[in-house]
C-alpha cells in the first residue's frame, strides 16, 4: 500500500512548485483559534531550553535594602542552588553588608550630630533558600533572540549577625531569572526580611558633639553606649537584589 | 485513509454505547399478571406455568416471582438460581433461566444475565426464546458484547422486536453488514435508524462511510454534510460534528479535490483529539496539490517532542519526499536518519517480542501498561514493547472496545463486591465464577488483537524501511545531479537561510516570531510555519 503511494506521488509530482521569492505565509495557514492542543499530558512546554533538573547553580549579587533608613542599603553576596527538579530548588546564601550608614543617615549626623555609627549595624547574614518555579516562559525584544524566563516565590530561612549579636531571620519574596542561554542567567528578587533587630533610635546616646543643640551635653557629646543597651523589636526591611547566575 | 475512517467510526461506537447503557430499560412481559401489586412495575406480569404438584416447590416458585414484582431481585436470584439447578423441574428450567436473567439485568449485572438468555435461547423452547433474544440484543448492546450481540442478532426476527429496540438493531445490522463489505445492504439498514434514536448520528455518519467505500463519493459528502448540518448548534468540539467535518474532508481527498480537502481539514477545531490526524492528513493533501512549504509546516509540528509518543512513521518518509521534490537533500539525510532511529528500535522491540512471546496473556499484560502510562507519563513502568507502538495498538477500536467491555465486567464484579447481600449468596458465587472466567477469556481475546495488530506493524516498518530505502536511493541520486550541475558552473549561489546544518529552523505562528531552538510550546504547536526555499534549479 505504501509502496503503491509513493510511486504514484513519484509519478504525478513530476513538477516541483514552491515559492521562489519571499515567502508568504498565506493567511488561511495562520492561526486562527487560541485554544490549545489536546495530549495524553498537557504540558505547556517540551524540550526546554533551560533545564535545571538535577543542576547547581551559583550566583552573585548585589542588593539595596529599600527601607533600612540608618544602616548602608548596599550589600553583596554569593548564592548557591540546587534544583531538586523544574519546579523546586534549594539553596544557601550569604550575605556582607557595606559598613557605614545610609544616606539619610550620614545626612543626620551633618546637620543635627546624630550619630548613628554609634547604633549596632547588620554585618551579614546567610540563609537557606528555598525556590518554588512554578512558571517558565519565554520572550523576545528584538525578534532576534529569545530569553527564556522563570518566576519563582521564595522562602529564606537563616541568621543575621549584627556587630554584636546574631539574630535568627526569615524573607520570603519573588523573583525572576532571565536566561541569555541555556546557563547564564540575570536575576532579581524582591525579598522582606523580618527578624529581631536593636533599635538605633535611641535618646541621650546618639549625639556626637560636632552639634551644640544636640543632647545635653553640648560639644562633648553623649556617652558612646554599648551595643547591648539598644533595646530590640521585630524588624522588616524590603530588599532588592540583582545578580547573575550560572547553571552547571 | 479508509483505516482511519474505521478508527472514527469505532470511537462513535464505542461513545454511543457508553451513552445507551445509561438509558435502556427491560421491557414489561406481555403475558397476564397473576397478581399485580405496583401498575409501574415492568415485571409485574411475570408468571410461571409449572405442571409440578409439589405444594413446596410451588410455593418457592409462587415466592422467587413475588420478590420479583416488589423488587427484591437479590432473593428473586438467588431462589431462581436454586430452583434451576432442581432437576425435578427441568421442564421450568428455561422458564426460570429467563427470569433469572431479567432479575439479572435489573440488578446491572448485564453478563451474568447474557449468559441466562443464551441458555434460553440454546433450549430452543419456542415461546421464550423470541424474549430472550430480545433481552440479549440489549444486554450485549449495553456490555458492547460483540460476540453475544451478533449472535443474538443472527437469531432475531427483525418484526418481533418491539419498536424501541429496532433503531438499535437496524443499527447494529448495519454495522455486520459494513463489515462484511455489503455497502448498499449496510446503508438501507443505516438509513432506516430514525432521526430521534440515539443511533441516529452513527447511522448517519457509517452510512457516509459505507458509501465512501463503496466509491459513491457525492453520496458520502451529501450524508456526512447533514450529519454536520443536524449539529450546528452544538458545540465547536462536538465529537459527531468533528467527525463529519474529518469524513468531508476526507471524501473529498478520495475525491481527488486536494485544495478542497486542504480546506476542509483545516475547519478541525485544535482542541480535538481527530486534530492531530487532520494535520498529518492535510499535509497528504497538501503534498498532492503541490503546496510543499505548506506540508513542511505541517511537519515542523508532528514532529515536535509533543509527538514523541505518537506513532507516525509515515510523516517522516513523507516529509522526507517533500524535501526531495524541493531539492534538500541535507534535510532529506536528516529525516531519513531520523525514520532509522526513531523506529528501528521500535521495530526491533516488536520483532523481539512476537518472538519471545506467545501466551495471549503477556500480550494483554503489556497493553494494559499503557493506560497506566497514558494517565501518568512519569509512572515507572517499562515496557517490553516501545511505548508509541503500544499506544498506537491502544488506539485501535477494537482494542478500546474490549478493553471497554472488560472493563463493564470489571465494574459487575466490583458490583458483586461492593454488596455483601450478593457477595455472600449463590447467586454472587456463582455470577463471580462466570465474570472470572469470561474476565479471562476476554483479556486473552483482547491479547490476540493486539498480536495481531503487532504482527501487521512489523510488516507495515518493514515496508516503510524499505520505502526508507529508495528515498534514500532518490536522495543520493539527487545529489549527484545537483553536484553535477555545480561542477558545469551552475550553481545555485544564493545562500538560504537552511543551508547549513546547524542553523536554526525559523517559526511564525502569525503573531510573533523568534527564532527557533528547540523548545516547543503547547501554544505553538500546529502554528509553525516552514520559511525555507527550493533548493532546485
Amino acid at each position: 500500500m505504501m509502496k503503491k503511494i509513493f510511486l504514484v506521488l513519484t509519478l504525478l509530482l513530476n513538477a516541483t512548485v514552491f515559492a521562489d521569492s519571499d515567502v508568504a505565509v498565506p493567511k488561511d495557514e495562520l492561526a486562527t483559534e487560541t485554544v490549545y492542543p489536546i495530549f495524553d499530558q498537557a504540558k505547556s512546554v517540551r524540550n526546554r531550553n533551560v533545564q535545571t533538573t538535577g543542576r547547581i547553580d551559583v550566583g552573585l549579587f548585589g542588593g539595596l535594602a529599600l527601607t533600612e533608613p540608618i544602616a548602608n542599603t548596599t550589600k553583596f553576596g554569593i548564592a548557591a542552588n540546587y534544583h531538586f527538579n523544574e519546579y523546586h530548588s534549594l539553596g544557601l546564601f550569604y550575605v556582607s553588608n557595606s559598613s557605614g550608614l545610609s544616606k539619610d543617615a550620614e545626612g543626620l549626623k551633618n546637620d543635627f550630630g546624630l550619630d548613628f555609627s554609634r547604633a549596632p549595624q547588620p554585618k551579614s547574614m546567610i540563609m537557606f533558600d528555598y525556590n518554588y518555579k512554578p512558571y517558565y516562559g519565554k520572550m523576545s525584544f528584538t525578534k532576534n533572540g529569545v530569553i527564556n524566563t522563570t518566576i519563582y516565590g521564595s522562602t529564606a530561612l537563616g541568621v543575621i549577625q549584627y556587630q554584636h549579636k546574631t539574630y535568627p531571620a526569615l524573607a520570603v519574596g519573588v523573583g525572576e531569572r532571565f536566561y541569555f542561554n541555556k546557563s547564564f542567567s540575570l536575576k532579581t528578587d524582591l525579598r522582606l526580611f523580618v527578624h529581631q533587630a536593636p533599635i538605633p533610635f535611641k535618646s541621650n546616646v546618639l549625639c556626637d558633639g560636632s552639634k551644640v543643640s544636640c543632647g545635653s551635653n553640648g560639644a562633648a557629646g553623649d556617652p558612646i553606649p554599648t551595643y547591648d543597651s539598644f533595646s530590640e523589636r521585630i524588624t522588616y526591611t524590603t530588599n532588592l537584589e540583582i545578580g547573575v547566575n550560572y547553571l552547571f | 485513509m479508509k483505516k482511519n475512517m474505521l478508527k472514527i467510526s469505532l470511537i462513535l461506537m464505542s461513545l454511543n454505547s457508553v451513552g445507551f447503557a445509561k438509558a435502556t430499560k427491560p421491557v414489561a412481559k406481555k403475558t397476564a399478571p397473576i397478581t399485580v401489586q405496583k401498575v409501574a412495575n415492568p415485571n409485574a406480569g411475570l408468571k410461571v406455568y409449572t405442571k409440578s404438584a409439589n405444594s413446596n416447590i410451588r410455593n418457592q416458585i409462587a415466592n422467587a416471582l413475588t420478590q420479583m414484582k416488589s423488587g427484591q431481585y437479590v432473593q428473586a436470584a438467588n431462589n431462581l438460581l436454586a430452583l434451576s439447578r432442581r432437576p425435578e423441574l427441568s421442564a421450568e428450567r428455561t422458564q426460570l433461566k429467563y427470569l433469572l436473567g431479567v432479575a439479572m439485568m435489573e440488578l446491572n449485572m448485564n453478563q451474568v444475565a447474557s449468559f441466562q438468555f443464551v441458555d434460553v435461547i440454546k433450549s430452543a423452547d419456542a415461546k421464550y426464546t423470541r424474549q430472550a433474544i430480545e433481552k440479549l440484543l440489549i444486554v450485549t448492546d449495553k456490555l458492547g458484547d460483540e460476540t453475544l450481540l451478533n449472535y443474538a442478532i443472527q437469531r432475531i426476527d427483525v418484526t418481533s422486536v418491539p419498536t424501541q429496540h429496532r433503531d438499535m438493531l437496524f443499527y447494529r445490522m448495519g454495522e455486520i453488514k459494513q463489515k462484511a463489505g455489503l455497502y448498499s445492504e449496510a446503508v438501507q439498514l443505516y438509513s432506516k435508524v430514525g432521526e430521534k434514536s440515539r443511533y441516529h448520528l452513527n447511522a448517519l455518519y457509517n452510512m457516509g462511510l459505507s458509501q465512501a467505500e463503496a466509491n459513491q463519493t457525492d453520496l458520502a459528502l451529501g450524508t456526512f454534510q447533514k450529519l454536520l448540518n443536524s449539529r450546528t448548534a452544538a458545540n465547536v468540539t462536538d465529537t459527531n460534528k468533528v467527525a463529519a467535518q474529518m469524513a468531508i474532508a476526507r471524501t473529498l481527498y478520495q475525491k481527488k479535490d486536494w485544495e478542497a480537502s486542504v480546506d476542509a481539514y483545516s475547519k478541525i477545531p485544535r482542541d480535538h483529539m481527530l486534530w492531530h490526524d487532520s494535520i498529518f492528513e492535510r499535509s497528504w493533501a497538501m503534498l498532492r496539490a503541490a503546496r510543499f512549504r505548506s506540508a513542511l509546516s505541517n511537519f515542523q509540528s508532528l514532529h515536535s517532542s509533543y509527538y514523541d509518543n505518537f506513532y507516525i512513521p509515515e510523516t517522516l518518509l513523507l516529509r522526507s519526499i517533500v524535501y526531495l521534490y524541493i531539492c534538500k537533500y541535507d534535510e532529506m539525510d536528516k529525516v531519513l536518519t531520523l525514520f532509522d532511529k526513531q523506529y528501528g528500535p521500535v521495530e526491533k522491540s516488536i520483532s523481539n517480542f512476537l518472538n519471545t512471546k506467545s501466551s495471549a496473556e503477556s500480550y494483554f499484560q503489556e497493553l494494559n501498561k499503557t493506560f497506566q502510562i497514558k494517565s501518568n507519563e512519569d509512572a515507572e513502568l517499562k515496557t517490553q514493547i516501545s511505548y508509541r507502538a503500544l499506544r498506537h495498538v491502544a488506539d485501535e477500536g477494537d482494542v478500546r472496545r474490549s478493553f471497554s467491555y472488560i472493563r463493564k465486567l470489571l465494574e459487575e464484579r466490583r458490583l458483586i463486591d461492593a454488596n455483601p447481600q450478593i457477595k455472600s449468596s449463590s447467586i454472587g458465587a456463582y455470577s463471580l465464577k462466570l465474570l472470572v472466567n469470561r474476565t479471562k477469556s476476554a483479556k486473552s481475546s483482547t491479547g490476540d488483537m493486539v498480536k495481531a495488530h503487532l504482527q501487521n506493524m512489523l510488516v507495515e516498518l518493514k515496508d516503510l524501511k524499505e520505502q526508507s530505502s529508495l528515498i534514500r536511493y532518490e536522495m543520493i541520486n539527487g545529489k549527484k545531479e545537483s553536484l553535477k550541475k555545480r561542477l558545469a558552473g551552475k550553481d545555485l549561489g544564493e545562500v538560504q537561510v537552511d543551508d547549513k546544518k546547524d542553523r536554526s529552523f525559523y517559526v511564525e505562528n502569525g503573531f510573533e516570531y523568534y527564532p527557533f531552538q528547540g523548545e516547543y510550546w503547547l501554544d505553538e504547536v500546529g502554528n509553525y510555519h516552514y520559511l525555507g526555499k527550493q533548493n532546485c534549479e
